[in-house]
């Protein structure tokens, strides 16, 4: 059996759900384990209900008022005794606030591998093979776990493809009673939108994003000077935010904004999943980087590997030209 | 409050890895290593909970000459002592095999009130040797924390949790706790003179496997639960058009593709 433990919100499964179910079908198809998908929370009946009509063998609902939140003591106690009646060979979890929030923990409980962050997976005789980014996505890391099943593993966003869940099915839903011993320990006390500013780029036609290679916040300059020139507005990778180079409002990503305008100019940015996750169904790509191992280029459509100071101020001056001349 | 502020070394930044030749890991003999980013933030909110709240801040790490150097640094900035993991069968551990060390060496210090690990190392960047310590020892955690609160009479503390999609959690959690700290909470500070001169005279506390009463399977490779079958820089399956020339024709080129071409212009 491969577990998937669903994350929902508001009565459906969210997004991160239908990536790690088409996880759970491929490795399926190659080790012949059927697909459970696990439902934690309250009043679950609607995302169970939404989830079996996947091409999947059951749904399992932990309904429980001690579950209606999230949190890691509850989850844990909860899969633990789900797993230890079940047995199942690998539990996919989101590599999520919620996935690399509890899994760690279920793994040492159970002292059982867990590989995080999986972006692939490969069959060598009968032994499952986990593929992760390493260095910031430079490099990959093939790992094979050891020990007896489960095994565990959260999916890195964006690495499965969410609209290729297989349908058609009509999947047995049963309950499981979760044995807790009250109510979590972490109490959530206040959940709210994190700051949003002036810069709401979801709706930008263009935007020219810069990274960490821009080296100091003064050279953000030439960003501006090229957003200007085009007419376009300006975002920013993590590492710029952090420096506190721009405020945080800028930021594009899995923490920050996600867009998808017609043109996105990535400027000094490697390209981590986690900017990648927040940018790449923009129609047109555009990177400028002088590393050209960088991840960025892989979703990139168009790539100059250039030093960005010599690039940046030769687009800026055509731009110009061309509005001068019209 | 007893702060523990756990830092993984990691080859700079900077530095050009290569994969080694039996294609496990990277080359790491000629390479110089620093503090993971994330770990600076986390010492920095360490030693500013302590200017809050009084008490001392103790930081550990595992491995060898590169994990001394970063707890040296860690004391220049201002941690009062530092215990160093060194043994060569700590060599290949993975985030389990090193939580179940460090959980081990932090009881061994007699325990913390709070623990502070960054979000993710620089390398494996997996996020979960944090979390995993919180279980070995036993004591609750939060992770991607971008604000704490501490309340040490009442013992307990609030942390902002930031999860996706620009929404932020505070949740409040018993003492004893672990957090694993996102970047961007706090501006780290830079070691002083003063301060780098100090550390020289702080307590460097040495723990071997032995002295953590973990037994040889326990430790390392031997302990962890993962293989690495192979390290490799992945094949772009990339539809990208790379424009050469000189930076002005690269320039040239990219307008009129974007014009012509892709007609987003």
């Amino acid at each position: 059996m491969i577990f998937v433990i669903a994350e929902h919100n508001n009565g459906r499964p969210k997004p991160i759900t239908n990536e790690l179910l088409v996880a759970a079908q491929r490795v399926s198809r190659e080790f012949g384990q059927p697909v459970t998908a696990i439902v934690l929370g309250e009043n679950t009946a609607a995302v169970a209900d939404d989830l079996k009509s996947r091409k999947i063998d059951r749904v399992i609902r932990i309904d429980d008022p001690n579950l209606a939140q999230y949190s890691p003591d509850t989850y844990v106690t909860a899969l633990n005794g789900l797993l230890a009646d079940e047995k199942p060979f690998l539990v996919i979890a989101g590599h999520t606030t919620q996935g690399y929030d509890f899994a760690p923990r279920l793994a040492v409980k159970l002292r059982r591998p867990l590989i995080a962050g999986m972006v692939d997976f490969e069959k060598h005789g009968d032994r499952l093979i986990l593929t992760r980014q390493i260095f910031n996505a430079k490099m990959n890391m093939k790992t094979a776990v050891r020990g007896e099943a489960p095994y565990l593993a959260t999916a890195s966003p964006g690495a499965f493809p969410g609209d290729e869940v297989e349908g058609g099915g009509n999947a047995e839903v049963v309950s499981y009673a979760a044995q807790l011993e009250g109510p979590s320990t972490r109490k959530v006390v206040d959940r709210a939108e994190a700051q949003k500013g002036q810069a709401d780029l979801s709706s930008a036609p263009i935007i020219i994003s810069g990274g960490r290679g821009l080296k100091q916040k003064e050279n953000f300059q030439v960003i501006f000077d090229l957003a200007q020139s085009i007419g376009g507005s300006v975002g920013a990778s993590r590492p710029v935010v952090d420096a506190e180079w721009l405020p945080r409002e800028y930021q594009i990503g899995s923490s920050g904004q996600t867009v998808s305008p017609r043109l996105y100019i990535a400027v000094g940015i490697s390209g981590a999943i986690q900017h990648l996750v927040g940018m790449q169904t923009s129609r047109c790509i555009v990177a400028i980087n002088k590393d050209a191992e960088a991840p960025i280029f892989k979703v990139a459509h168009y790539g100059i590997v250039d030093d960005l100071f010599k690039v940046l101020p030769a687009l800026t001056k055509i731009f110009n030209d061309l509005k001068a001349g019209s | 409050m007893k702060i523990i502020s756990c830092i993984k070394p990691v080859p700079d930044p900077a530095s050009r890895l290569v994969i080694n030749e039996t294609k496990t890991w990277i080359k790491d003999q000629d390479l110089t290593f620093v503090a993971s980013e994330a770990d600076n933030y986390a010492l920095e909110e360490a030693l500013r909970l302590k200017e809050k709240h009084g008490g001392e801040v103790v930081v550990i790490s595992m491995g060898g000459e590169e994990a001394a150097r970063v707890l040296r640094s860690g004391l220049a900035m201002g941690a009062d002592r530092a215990i160093h993991l060194f043994d060569e069968k700590f060599k290949g551990a993975d985030e389990f095999a090193a939580a179940e060390a460090l959980a081990e060496a932090i009881r061994k210090d007699g325990g913390a009130d709070l623990i502070l690990t960054g979000v993710q190392s620089d390398d494996l960047g997996t996020g979960m040797t944090g979390v995993m310590l919180a279980e070995f020892l036993g004591i609750g955690h939060a992770t991607v924390v971008v604000g704490v609160e501490a309340n040490p009479d009442a013992k307990t503390l609030r942390a902002k949790r930031e999860l996706e999609g620009g929404m932020n959690e505070t949740v409040e959690l018993p003492v004893p706790a672990l957090l694993t700290i996102q970047f961007g909470i706090n501006q780290p500070r830079y070691a002083s003179l003063k301060g780098i001169m100090a550390a020289k005279k702080k307590e460097m506390k040495v723990l071997a496997a032995a002295d953590l009463g973990l037994a040889d399977h326990q430790v390392g490779r031997a302990g962890a639960m993962y293989e690495v079958k192979e390290v490799l820089i992945p094949e772009r399956k990339s539809r990208v058009e790379i424009l050469t020339g000189t930076p002005e024709e690269a320039a040239a080129k990219l307008v009129e593709k974007l014009r012509k071409e892709a007609k987003v212009l």
